[in-house]
């Protein structure tokens, strides 16, 4: 039997993890306390289709409910879960990837149709986000990863380099990078944001 | 029905457990035992690779007429450098595989891993520990040629100029000496050029410059000690004991 909401609110996350451990009903609890949040993320680096996404994200919570007694203390939980349900997510891409290249095409051919005529004068929120999303998809996995984890999902550096097990410095170089390669490729498809990108919400 | 629901179903039916803590501890354990491994091992090799600078004559190379260059990289210790890098390897690797180890850039893990090995290294190698070691690896190991052994090609070709062995009497600016194949010289130090941290000792080992003369004797134009300059500091404890 699931445990209720209101019960679920009154644990930490660092408690819910002990409790999963003693008694599995609670690790429901953590499930869906994280659940929205991850289902955008992978939706975010991947846009993969509803049941790939949830079928990814099933697959992560049972590694996370394996591994659960490897969740270091001083970590916060939620860097821990983003790292497992990322590297699931990174590794069902590269399959799914390897089996068709063609959806490169596909995306080019949305972006127009989504800025249609004046690219520099994209008014409508839901276009502007559109075509972030678009133009985030032209960039390599590695630079979209940390531009929706700063930008999109709001991590600190700190967070990020826990998610991806890379020191902050690189965090930093390479959303300076991932940034460059955004706006050059912003440009090539003639579409430009503000100076603040990351002040950009969605 | 619930996505939660689903998966704690998913987690009864087919009885998924979390793996032990223990198993993580363990991985964790030999992880830094691993470290620490390979650090003692790379600090291990540094300090012979100190020993074995300090016991060659680098500086004979100007006097070697064939391949110079054979020759220095014949007197590297390979072994002992490819050791040494094996070992800063892993310990790299297994401080980057630790809980925290992704937070330091790999240039601060190999930073770290370098000088840790070069400091244990250096302090085991003014400890004496280095040539010990060695010696006893050698013993060990039939297929290694120990430092010694390879020094002894060297100083044991008096037809080249360079004699080596152990004093057996000192008369006037005459050595008794007998080398390391059991063979008498009589050496003529008279002209030669003796540094002050050669003591000539009975039991003394020497190494000797110069110039076959005769049969069995030999004109010395420079006598060195046997070990090196850290023989001459041994040499002044045991005297000061017997004093």
């Amino acid at each position: 039997m699931l445990i209720a909401q209101h019960i679920c609110d009154q644990f930490t996350d660092k408690e819910l993890v002990e409790k999963s451990l003693a008694n599995i009903d609670f690790f429901s609890c953590l499930y869906e306390r994280f659940e929205p949040q991850l289902l955008r993320y992978i939706n975010r680096i991947t846009s993969l289709n509803n049941e790939e996404i949830e079928d990814i994200l099933q697959e992560a919570f049972i590694k996370i409910w394996r591994n659960l007694n490897d969740f270091d203390h001083n970590l916060s939980l939620s860097s821990w879960i983003y790292r497992i349900v990322h590297n699931e997510t990174i590794s069902f891409w590269r399959k799914k990837n390897s089996r068709g290249k063609d959806q490169n095409i596909a995306f080019d051919d949305h972006l127009k149709e989504t800025i249609s005529g004046d690219a520099n004068d994209i008014e409508n929120k839901e276009d502007k986000e559109q075509a972030i999303y678009l133009l985030l998809e032209r960039l390599p996995i590695n630079y979209k990863t940390v531009l929706v984890l700063k930008f999109l999902e709001g991590m600190s550096y700190q967070e990020i380099s826990d998610v991806l097990k890379i020191p902050e410095g690189t965090v930093a170089t390479r959303i300076n990078r991932a940034k460059k390669a955004f706006a050059k490729i912003a440009k090539e498809h003639g579409v430009s944001f503000d100076k603040n990108f990351q002040n950009t919400s969605l | 029905m619930k996505r939660s629901k689903k998966i704690i179903e998913r987690i009864r039916q087919e009885e998924i457990r979390p793996i032990p803590k223990w198993v993580f501890t363990s991985k964790n354990v030999i992880i830094w035992l691993a470290f620490l491994l390979s650090i003692f091992i790379g600090s291990a090799a540094f300090s012979i690779v100190l020993f074995a600078i300090q016991q060659t004559d680098f500086d004979l190379i100007s006097h070697m007429s064939h391949s110079r260059l054979e020759w220095f990289l014949g007197l590297l210790p390979f072994f002992w450098i490819i050791t040494l890098v094996v070992f800063i390897v892993i310990s790299t690797f297994s401080m980057y595989h630790s809980k925290r180890g992704y937070k330091l850039p790999w240039s601060r893990l190999v930073g770290g891993s370098v000088a840790l090995s070069i400091l244990l290294g250096s302090l085991f190698f003014i400890g004496g520990g280095a040539g010990k070691l060695e010696k006893a690896f050698a013993i060990r190991v039939a297929l290694y040629e120990s430092l010694e052994h390879k020094k002894k090609k060297i100083w044991m070709s008096p037809e080249d100029g360079y004699l080596s062995g152990t004093i057996q009497s000192v008369q006037d600016s005459i050595i008794q000496l007998i080398d390391f194949d059991s063979r008498h010289w009589q050496v003529d130090f008279h002209d030669a050029f003796i540094p002050p941290v050669v003591y000539l000792e009975n039991g003394e080992a020497i190494k000797l410059i110069g110039n076959i003369n005769g049969e069995n004797s030999f004109k010395a134009e420079e006598v060195r000690p046997w070990g090196g300059p850290q023989h001459r500091n041994k040499r002044k404890g045991k005297r000061k004991k017997e004093e």
